[in-house]
C-alpha cells in the first residue's frame, strides 16, 4: 500500500506515549498482568488511551493532542493516578524505566495479538529481548516537507534526549555501564537507525518508501524502527529515542523541551540540515547511551566537541523565549535541574543500587518514584 | 545385615526417587501436576505397609513439618498484607469463604457422622487450603495473574483461620472432657498467639544474621536453617510450627529482605523436601479408608468446592476481576490434604485424642483431595490463561 498523503495537524502540537512495566509486589519482577489490568481499566473511561504492548508485562499509555505543558502534565498525572489505583486493587505495581533491571527475556510472554505473534515469529529472541520501555513524543507538523525538515534538523539534538531520559542502567541483572542500555536492544533490529536524507515529502514517499515497499521488506511505516520517524496518518514526526523516565514530570518536560527546540528550528535561524550531519550521528548517539550527560558530542556543523550536559545548558538559553511563548518554562526548569544538578534517572538508580547492593531495590524505587513524582532526591 | 532397617533406610529413598521420576514423567507426558504422582506413590507405599515404623515415623513427621513450614514461610513471604486494605473485597471473600465452608461442611457431615466433635474437627480442617499443593502447582506453571494472586492470599488466610478454628475445637473438647477452662484457653489463644510471636521474632532476627552471610544465595540458606530451627522449637514448645513459619514469612517480607528469584521454593532443597512431603502424606492415608469414607469424602468435597466457588464468583466483579476468574479461583483453592493432615497430626501429638479418632472418618476425603486437588488447581490456572510454563 503506498504511503497516503501527509495528514493534517496543528504545528507544534504534542502527543506523548509511555511504555510502562508491570511488576509484582513480592520481588518486583515483571508480571504478565496486562490482561487483568486492561480488563479492570475497561470498566471506566480512561483519561487518554491505554493499550497492550508486545509482552504481557507491559502496557502503553498515550495522551490526547496537547499544546501546552500544564495540560499535558495534568493528563499524564491523571493517567498515572488511574493506573496506580487499578494496580493497587490487583496487587501489582507499575513503574517507568527503560529496562527492567533483572528480568530474563526468555520468561516473557508475548501478548496474544496477531501482529505481536507475527513479530515474535520473525524476530525470535530479539522480539522478547525487546522487552524495553520507551517514551515516544509526537510533534505536529504543518506539512510533510516541514516534517522531514524537523526530522533531520533534530539529528544534532538526539543525544540530548537520550541522555536526559536515560533510565536503563541495568539489563538482565548486571550493570551495563550504559546510561541507556535500552537503545542497544533497539539497534539490533535491521530497520533501526535513521531515516534516509531527503527534505521533500514527495521524494520520500515516491523515491524511498515505494521502492522499499516493492522490495517486500516493509509494508508500512511501522516496520521502521528509526530514532525519529514520520507518522503521516497523524501528520507528526515521532521521536523514539527516549527511555521511559521514572516520573511523568520528566516525561512531560522532555516533550516540551522538544516542542521548544522545534519551534526554534522552524524559524530556520540555524543552518539547514545536510547529509553530512550524520557523519557524527552514531558517535554522538553512542556517547549519549554510554555516558549520559557526561558523554561528549561533536557538533555536526562546527565540528566542536563538548559534553552533552554543556550542549543542553547552552540550548536551554536559546530556546527559552520559545518555551515562554509556548507556556512551558516549567518544563525547561525540570530539564535544567536534570542536566545541571540532579542528573538523569540512571544516575539515581545506580545510587540506589550502590546503597542497597540489590537489583530489586531499583525497581522498588522506580514504583515509588512514579507515584511520588520529582520530590525525591 | 539388619533387615529391620531395610524399610526406612532403603525402601523409602527408593520410593522417593521413584516418585520424583514419576512426577517428571506425568508432567512431561500428560501435563499433570508432579505432586499428583508423588501422592500416588505415597499411597502405594502406605498400602504396602512400609510406612509402619514407630521410630522412623517421628523423624519423618518432623521432616514433613519442616517441608511444609518452608512452604508456609514462602507463602507468608508471598503475601502482601496491604492488599487486604487496598482491596477489602479480597478480605471479605476470605472471611465469607471461611464462614460458608465451615457451616456447610458441618451441616452436611451431619448426615454421615454422629459425633458433633468429629463434625467440628472435619469442618475446621475443611476451611484450610494446602499451601504445599497450591504453591507447587503455581511454581510449576510459573503462573501470574489475578487467580494466582487471590488463590495464594486466600490460601494463607484459610490456613491461619483453620488453625485458629481447630484450636478452638480442641479447647472446646478439653472443656467438655475435663472441664478445665485453663487447659481449654491454653490450647487456643495461647498457642496461636505464641506461635505468631515466635515467627515474628525470627522475622526480626533474620536480617541480623543475614548481615553476617550476605549474598543472595546465602540468604536462602539462612532462611532454610531458621525455618528448621523454628519448626523444632515450635514442636518442642507445643506451638504450631505451621503458623509460626507463616508469620516468619510475612515478617521477613515486611522487613524487605529480598529472596533471589532463582531461589524460589528453596530451589533443589525445596524439590527434595516436597517429594518427601507428598509421599509421606500419601503413605499416612490408606486405600481401605478411601472406600470406607468415599461417600462422605465425595459429598464434603462437593460442598466445600461449591462454597469456594460461590463466594469467589459472587465477589469477583466488585473486587476487580471477572466472573470467570472468580469461579476459577474457587476451584483452584481445592488442595488441602497435606496441611489438614499435619494439623491433625500436630493436635494428636499434643494430646488431642479426638484427632486420632477422626482420621479414619475423613481419610476418604483426604485421599480424594490428595489426588484431585493439585490437578484441579492446575487446570483452573491454565483455564485462566495464567500459566506460563517454561518452553521445552
Amino acid at each position: 500500500m503506498p504511503l497516503g498523503p501527509f495528514g493534517e495537524s496543528q504545528a507544534l502540537s504534542l502527543g506523548v506515549e509511555l511504555e510502562l512495566q508491570l511488576v509484582n509486589t513480592v520481588d518486583f519482577d515483571l508480571t504478565s498482568s496486562a490482561p487483568d489490568l486492561l480488563e479492570l481499566l475497561s470498566r471506566k473511561p480512561f483519561p487518554g488511551t491505554v493499550t497492550p504492548e508486545m509482552t504481557q508485562s507491559m502496557i502503553e499509555i498515550a495522551t490526547g493532542i496537547q499544546t501546552e505543558h500544564a495540560p499535558l502534565l495534568a493528563e499524564l498525572k491523571g493517567m498515572r493516578d488511574t493506573l496506580t489505583t487499578a494496580c493497587d486493587r490487583l496487587n501489582i505495581d507499575i513503574a517507568g524505566g527503560g529496562t527492567h533491571p533483572f528480568q530474563r527475556w526468555s520468561e516473557q510472554r508475548v501478548f496474544e495479538k496477531p501482529r505481536f505473534q507475527q513479530l515474535s515469529q520473525l524476530y525470535g529472541y530479539l522480539a522478547k529481548q525487546f522487552t524495553v520501555f520507551g517514551q515516544h513524543v509526537h510533534v505536529g507538523c504543518a506539512s510533510g516537507d516541514d516534517a522531514l525538515f524537523l526530522l533531520h534538523s533534530l539529528n544534532r539534538y538526539v543525544p540530548h534526549f537520550i541522555a536526559l531520559s536515560a533510565s536503563s542502567p541495568f539489563f538482565q541483572g548486571v550493570d551495563t555501564l550504559f546510561d541507556s542500555a535500552r537503545l542497544n536492544s533497539v539497534f539490533a533490529f535491521p530497520l533501526s537507525g535513521r531515516a534516509p536524507f531527503t527534505l521533500s515529502w514527495d521524494d520520500f514517499t515516491e523515491g524511498y518508501f515505494t521502492k522499499m515497499e516493492a522490495t517486500g521488506v516493509v509494508q508500512s511505516m511501522k516496520d521502521f524502527y528509526w530514532d525519529i520517524r514520520p507518522k503521516p496518518e497523524y501528520g507528526t514526526i515521532e521521536l523514539r529515542v527516549c527511555d521511559t523516565p521514572l516520573t511523568v514530570e520528566r516525561a512531560a518536560a522532555l516533550a516540551c523541551y522538544l516542542q521548544a527546540i522545534c519551534r526554534r528550528l522552524l524559524e530556520r535561524v540555524e543552518p539547514a540540515p545536510a547529509e553530512d550531519d550524520y557523519l557524527v550521528y552514531t558517535f554522538n548517539r553512542f556517547q549519549a547511551c554510554r555516558f549520559g550527560l557526561d558523554g561528549v558530542m561533536v557538533n555536526p556543523k562546527t565540528r566542536e566537541s563538548r559534553t552533552i550536559r554543556e550542549d543542553i545548558l547552552a540550548t536551554l538559553r536559546h530556546v527559552e523565549p520559545h518555551a515562554a511563548a509556548l507556556n512551558s518554562l516549567a518544563a525547561l526548569e525540570e530539564i535544567e535541574r536534570c542536566a545541571a544538578s540532579a542528573g538523569n534517572h540512571s544516575t539515581h538508580l545506580r545510587e540506589v543500587y550502590r546503597e542497597t547492593r540489590n537489583v530489586q531495590s531499583m525497581v522498588q524505587e522506580s514504583t515509588r518514584a512514579l507515584r511520588a513524582g520529582p520530590r525525591l532526591w | 545385615m539388619n533387615l529391620d532397617l531395610l524399610g526406612p533406610l532403603v525402601a523409602w529413598p527408593l520410593m522417593l526417587l521413584a516418585a520424583w521420576l514419576a512426577g517428571e514423567w506425568v508432567f512431561r507426558h500428560w501435563n499433570l501436576p508432579r505432586v499428583c504422582a508423588y501422592g500416588v506413590v505415597g499411597l502405594l507405599l502406605g498400602g504396602l505397609g512400609l510406612s509402619q515404623n514407630g521410630v522412623s515415623q517421628t523423624a519423618q513427621g518432623f521432616m514433613a513439618n519442616v517441608a511444609l513450614a518452608l512452604t508456609l514461610f514462602e507463602l507468608g513471604y508471598r503475601i502482601n498484607p496491604r492488599w487486604f486494605r487496598r482491596n477489602p473485597w479480597v478480605l471479605t471473600a476470605g472471611l465469607a469463604q471461611v464462614v460458608l465452608t465451615f457451616g456447610a461442611v458441618f451441616w452436611v457431615a451431619g448426615f454421615f457422622i454422629e459425633s458433633t466433635d468429629q463434625r467440628l474437627v472435619l469442618a475446621a480442617l475443611c476451611v484450610a487450603s494446602s499451601p504445599a499443593g497450591i504453591m507447587r502447582v503455581t511454581h510449576e506453571l510459573r503462573s501470574a495473574g489475578q487467580v494466582t494472586e487471590r488463590v495464594l492470599h486466600l490460601c494463607a488466610m484459610n490456613c491461619l483461620i483453620a488453625v485458629l478454628l481447630l484450636k478452638l475445637v480442641v479447647g472446646y473438647w478439653h472443656l467438655e472432657t475435663s472441664g478445665d477452662l485453663g487447659q481449654a484457653a491454653f490450647n487456643s489463644v495461647y498457642v496461636i498467639g505464641l506461635s505468631l510471636v515466635a515467627g515474628a521474632i525470627f522475622g526480626v532476627v533474620a536480617p541480623l544474621l543475614n548481615r553476617l552471610a550476605s549474598g543472595s544465595q546465602s540468604t536462602t540458606v539462612t532462611f532454610g536453617f531458621l525455618v528448621l530451627l523454628l519448626t523444632g522449637l515450635a514442636q518442642t514448645l507445643h506451638l504450631s510450627p505451621l503458623l509460626a513459619a507463616l508469620a516468619f514469612g510475612v515478617l521477613a517480607r515486611e522487613r524487605r529482605i529480598m529472596l533471589s528469584h532463582a531461589q524460589r521454593n528453596f530451589g533443589a532443597l525445596g524439590d527434595v523436601l516436597s517429594v518427601f512431603l507428598f509421599v509421606f502424606i500419601g503413605s499416612l492415608l490408606s486405600w481401605r479408608g478411601l472406600f470406607g469414607g468415599l461417600m462422605l469424602g465425595a459429598t464434603v468435597l462437593v460442598v466445600r468446592t461449591a462454597a469456594h466457588v460461590v463466594v469467589n464468583a459472587s465477589i469477583a466483579r466488585v473486587s476487580g476481576t471477572t466472573f470467570r476468574k472468580g469461579v476459577l479461583t474457587g476451584f483452584a483453592l481445592m488442595p488441602m490434604s497435606a496441611f489438614a493432615l499435619l494439623l491433625l497430626e500436630e493436635s494428636r501429638l499434643y494430646g488431642f485424642d479426638l484427632a486420632r479418632d477422626s482420621l479414619p472418618v475423613i481419610v476418604g476425603l483426604l485421599v480424594l483431595l490428595d489426588l484431585l486437588g493439585p490437578l484441579v488447581s492446575q487446570r483452573a490456572l491454565m483455564g485462566a490463561g495464567e500459566a506460563h510454563p517454561e518452553e521445552h
